[in-house]
């Protein structure tokens, strides 16, 4: 493991947002590493700021100061086309709320980054994954006709159909029963094992970010511990 | 390719799963309205335009005072046109011993091109029409003429220098004219006969009439090669368009009216699209965000929502031009016999307005809200808070309101009254707005308390003040659009048939002497017969204005003004007195002389048309003459005639104390009913000197015209009101999204469904009611823009629409509401939040 390359790698990032009390800091300066193939939790209480932090690492936000580099891309740098092109092709999402397309079928919300990134056998790469997380037999049905165990396995299917270097998942089982999470936790770190992908996870639950390597704890907007190996590298 | 595929592959769910139901329908709506309302208004106005053009025998008529060149006539040919010809001229015709001076007519075998000659069998019977024409040799008197002369069928007359035989009685001719003060009888003759008759030599003062019919494009067109080498005091170009009659006016106004129902059609499916935009748009932060977060640039997301716009803007054509043809066409069969609507005609001008509109309104009412949709963020994924980060209301109303505009000002090609609605559309806005932030401040004491359904309701509206606001306006401008046609339909019809009550005369009585005047007023009482007013008359030469000799050629133009119920100002004016205001005559400046003063200059009234023409303003001092007499009198007040009642009006009237020493004859009409018809000629016997007009059948012709385009008018109606219901329920099920996660969270939390249906009944309750108050103010100020700038009409308030308009609002909103709400809330608690998501 320590002699991967970086997949991650923040220097005092900080996030500020303006509200209509004056500015906030959401984040204080966070700074840490995390090597590919590693799977990282990052754990806290609700308003710690590990979502924040998620969709500055995932790019889906921009940081207030500081750097976050991405597979060796300078995240802070690009602009939003950019990072978009960049969670095309190196990055996939599981989200707590599912996040289908309720337009679409299984197969086809599968299908959508592949096309979005421009694959040729969307299509086909779908049905495959499909097979994969067990829902052939669901692929045309919409997302209001899954089970919420269900929507959760096409949305991992959706997040592996590209090969992403990286996954980002948002309490992944925060909607689920006890007999879907589990089924759904182990489907995804099968499939992130399989697939040598980085993970950052952000949960509340505490045996699931027990199957990480690594855990990153957040209080108040700072990353306040990093287990097991880990030293805090950076704040006030 | 994966743009379009994904989007034709996001059309084709949504379109099948229903969720494109709501935009769809607004487009088909402004679609199917538009292609309806200007398809059947351009198919009625055709109609109403052929049957006016019976009233001027033709298209369009040159009128000349000399024979035109042939070649002019030769030339219309080459446009497509029909013609016709008739030479008029005033001369004696001779029976025997008695004579009389008539309105001599020579047509020639194609008169009339337009409209029907007809005939009776006895003087002042039943016409019936004819196709044939006067032949040669012969000649058709009309019943005053048989009257006068004691005409009996195959008696001789002599005009001019000619024999002619009497073969028929003339009833009716299509572009008679109806003046009292013009007293001649007509006699119609072949044109061939004219030359016999010498009566066109010099000095004689003979009227051409060149009749022309074809189709409109070609009859400008052949105005257009014609206009330059006419001569401005010779030739003078007339169509049905210029008739300032009842008639003409009636029709105009209906074409106002169509027009303004359509522009409001416009508006209510702008509203409509308007409000489908912004829910589609909503709907769709979620899958953009995700699109986003997977991957998709801007451009990508932009390409796949414009193509998808594109499949849902062409879909909604399609089936609006279906709709709306069906409509139009359903309407016009159900209307076969009643109004004369050409069926078989199509007009592309309508279908391309029609396409234009729902492409302006999809793609400008679209345009703000997918501006918004291309700017969420991938962040909502995480924070499902972010919407949006375009807010712009600046924006959207301006695109918005140049859409109205531009859509406005493209259908009527009319800058005046698409300025006026669209301003009146502002001022409304900016009020309503204001008006509904002071009633939701007001509501809120009612709102607070215990969680009873009205607490629940009030307190609901409170807190989505600003959605509120929008959506009390939206349904305040919906219900005010269907007020303004509504009431606008009920004064213009109002106003038409107030033209003809019942027992509006249908017989005129000229020249009365004063020795008969009362004995004719005790004839018809003794024999039933209810009469009007005896008006004094008396023609004398108008002279001088301020002892400036009149222009000959103002007078002599005066002649020619139009002939429907309106005498123009010939060399000889009809003067009368009175110190009674004429009904239907109103002072617009000065003072009416009912308190002369001996020793005063005699007053006199003018009116305000013929001022504004020979330039006579208040003070001016007029002379006439009358026989060796001169009369000085000084304009005392203005008067606005009108002119559409069809009772005698007179340009001057003086005080009586100025024709004491005139000896008057008298005018007058009365009612004779259908069934008593037969007795007319008995009835007027102990007084044959005096002279007789029948204008029943202009009255019924104008009645006609008139109870056809309320017909009309009133389908129009309905087809706005159908369209302004769609809009609402459009609305509701808008908003009823907006409650959706609110009811559901009501329903986990175990409130009664009874409790929830109430509060939402009693929050589309009180919207209703507060829209329908707001619609009925608002209505007011719109109907005092439209009646007094574009109708021309008096203003008047509608009180009664202050309490109808909440009370139904309050009820159709609140049932659609309850509609809508039923149907979410038969829903399971796990469905309804399943729905959320």
């Amino acid at each position: 493991m320590s002699q991967a390359p970086l997949m991650i790698e923040t220097k005092n990032v900080t996030k500020k947002v303006t509200t209509n009390e004056g500015e906030l800091q959401i984040l204080h300066p966070i700074s840490f590493q995390v090597k590919a193939g590693e799977s990282v939790a990052v754990i806290g209480a609700s308003g710690s700021g590990k979502s924040t932090l998620l969709g500055l690492l995932a790019g889906l936000d921009e940081v207030s100061t500081g750097e976050i580099t991405l597979d060796g891309e300078p995240l802070h740098s690009l602009d939003e086309e950019q990072r978009a092109r960049l969670r095309g092709e190196k990055v996939g999402f599981i989200f707590q709320s599912f996040m289908l397309v309720q337009s679409l079928t299984a197969l086809e919300n599968i299908m959508l980054p592949a096309e979005i990134a421009g694959l040729p056998n969307a299509k086909k790469l779908a049905n495959d994954i499909l097979v994969k997380v067990g829902l052939e037999h669901r692929a045309q049905h919409f997302p209001n006709q899954l089970s919420g165990g269900e929507q959760q396995r096409v949305a991992i299917a959706r997040a592996f159909i590209t090969n992403p270097k990286i996954l980002f998942a948002d309490e992944p089982t925060g909607n689920l029963d006890s007999v879907n999470s589990k089924k759904v936790e182990d489907l995804l770190f099968a499939l992130n094992k399989n697939s040598d992908t980085t993970l950052i996870l952000v949960t509340h639950d505490s045996q699931l970010s027990e199957k990480c390597d690594r855990q990153l704890r957040m209080t108040a907007g700072e990353l306040v511990e990093q287990q097991p190996r880990l030293k805090v590298v950076s704040g006030d | 390719m994966m743009a379009f595929n994904l989007a034709w592959r996001l059309f084709k769910h949504e379109a099948r799963r229903g969720e494109l139901t709501i935009i769809l329908l607004a487009i088909i709506l402004a679609v199917a309205s538009v292609l309806s309302l200007s398809l059947f208004s351009e198919r009625l106005q055709q109609a109403l335009t052929d049957r006016s053009a019976e009233f001027i025998a033709a298209d369009s008529q040159l009128r000349a005072r000399a024979p035109v060149d042939p070649l002019w006539i030769e030339e219309a040919s080459k446009y497509n046109l029909s013609t016709a010809f008739q030479l008029s001229t005033r001369s004696m015709v001779f029976a025997g011993d008695e004579l009389a001076l008539s309105d001599v007519r020579a047509v020639d075998a194609a008169y009339p091109l337009k409209g029907s000659v007809k005939l009776a069998d006895i003087p002042f019977g039943e016409g019936i029409v004819t196709s044939q024409s006067v032949p040669a040799g012969e000649v058709w008197a009309d019943s005053r003429l048989m009257q006068v002369l004691a005409l009996n069928i195959g008696d001789e007359v002599e005009v001019g220098e000619a024999k002619l035989k009497v073969t028929q009685i003339l009833s009716e001719i299509p572009d008679a004219g109806f003046s009292v003060f013009n007293t001649d009888p007509t006699l119609l003759m072949n044109q061939l006969d004219i030359e016999q008759t010498k009566i066109t030599g010099p000095g004689s003062r003979v009227r051409y009439k060149y009749y022309f019919a074809g189709e409109p494009s070609d009859l400008d067109d052949y105005y257009n090669w014609l206009r330059p080498q006419m001569n401005r005091e010779v030739h003078r170009w007339t169509s049905i368009e210029d008739d300032e009659s009842a008639i003409g006016n009636s029709i105009a106004r209906a074409e106002e009216f169509f027009l303004l129902a359509s522009l409001l059609a416009i508006v209510l499916a702008a509203v409509s699209i308007a409000v489908a935009a912004q829910r589609f748009s909503q709907r769709h932060f979620d899958p953009v965000a995700i699109m986003k977060t997977l991957g998709a640039g801007k451009s990508m997301v932009r390409t796949i929502y414009l193509i998808q716009i594109s499949f849902i803007t062409l879909l909604g054509i399609m089936l609006g031009s279906i709709v709306g043809y069906l409509i139009q066409q359903a309407v016009a069969v159900g209307l076969q016999g009643q109004v004369e609507v050409a069926l078989n005609t199509w007009y592309w001008r309508p279908l391309g307005i029609a396409v234009f509109t729902g492409v302006t309104c999809a793609l400008l009412f679209s345009l703000y809200p997918l501006l918004q949709l291309f700017s969420v963020p991938p962040l909502r994924v995480l924070r499902r808070d972010i919407s949006s980060t375009v807010s712009s209301k600046v924006l959207q109303f301006a695109l918005s309101g140049g859409a109205v505009f531009l859509l406005m000002w493209v259908y009527s090609g009319n800058l005046k009254i698409s300025g006026i609605l669209f301003a009146g559309g502002i001022v409304l806005v900016a009020s309503l707005l204001l008006m509904t932030h002071v009633l939701i401040i007001v509501g809120r004491k009612l709102g607070s308390g215990s969680m009873g359904a009205w607490t629940l309701a009030w307190a609901r509206i409170r807190r989505r003040a600003m959605g509120n606001s929008v959506q009390l306006i939206s349904f305040a401008i919906t219900i005010m659009l269907l007020l303004v046609v509504l009431v606008m339909r009920n004064d213009l019809v109002k106003q038409w048939r107030d033209q003809l009550p019942e027992g509006t005369p249908n017989y005129f009585v000229a020249n009365i002497t004063e020795a008969q005047k009362e004995g004719l007023k005790e004839h018809f009482t003794a024999n039933n017969v209810s009469y009007e007013k005896f008006y004094p008359v008396a023609r004398g030469r108008f002279v001088a204005i301020n002892d400036d000799k009149v222009r000959t050629d103002v007078t002599k133009e005066g002649e020619e003004a139009a002939n429907d119920g309106r005498q123009g100002l010939g060399r000889e004016a009809n003067l009368s007195w009175t110190t009674v205001l004429q009904s239907g005559n109103e002072i617009v400046d000065g003072k009416w002389h009912d308190n002369w003063q001996e020793g005063e200059p005699v007053p006199l009234s003018v009116e305000t048309e013929i001022a504004g023409r020979l330039n006579i303003e208040l003070g001016d001092t007029l002379t006439f003459n009358l026989g060796s007499e001169i009369i000085n009198a000084e304009v005392t007040s203005m008067r606005k005639v009108n002119w559409q009642t069809l009772q005698p009006n007179f340009f001057f009237v003086l005080h009586p104390k100025a024709m004491e020493n005139f000896s008057a004859t008298y005018i007058t009409s009365f009612n004779l009913d259908e069934s008593r018809k037969n007795e007319i000629a008995a009835l007027m016997a102990p007084f044959a000197s005096v002279t007789l007009f029948d204008v029943d059948a202009r009255i019924n012709q104008v009645r006609e015209i008139i109870d056809q385009v309320s017909m009309a008018v009133e389908f129009i109606l309905i087809l706005v009101l159908v369209a302004g219901s769609l809009v609402l329920v459009a609305q509701v099920q808008a908003s009823m999204d907006e409650r959706l996660e609110e009811l559901a969270i009501l329903r986990t939390l175990g409130l009664k469904g009874i409790s929830i249906r109430f509060s939402v009944i009693n929050e589309f309750f009180i919207i209703g009611g507060v829209a329908g108050l707001m619609a009925a103010l608002a209505n007011e100020f719109s109907l005092y823009l439209l009646q007094t700038l574009v109708f021309q009409m008096p203003f008047s308030l509608h009180f009664e629409y202050w309490i109808i308009a909440p009370l139904v609002g309050a009820l159709v909103v609140g049932l659609l509401g309850a509609l809508s709400c039923w149907r979410l809330l038969s829903l399971n608690t796990a469905h309804l939040l399943r729905k959320m998501v």
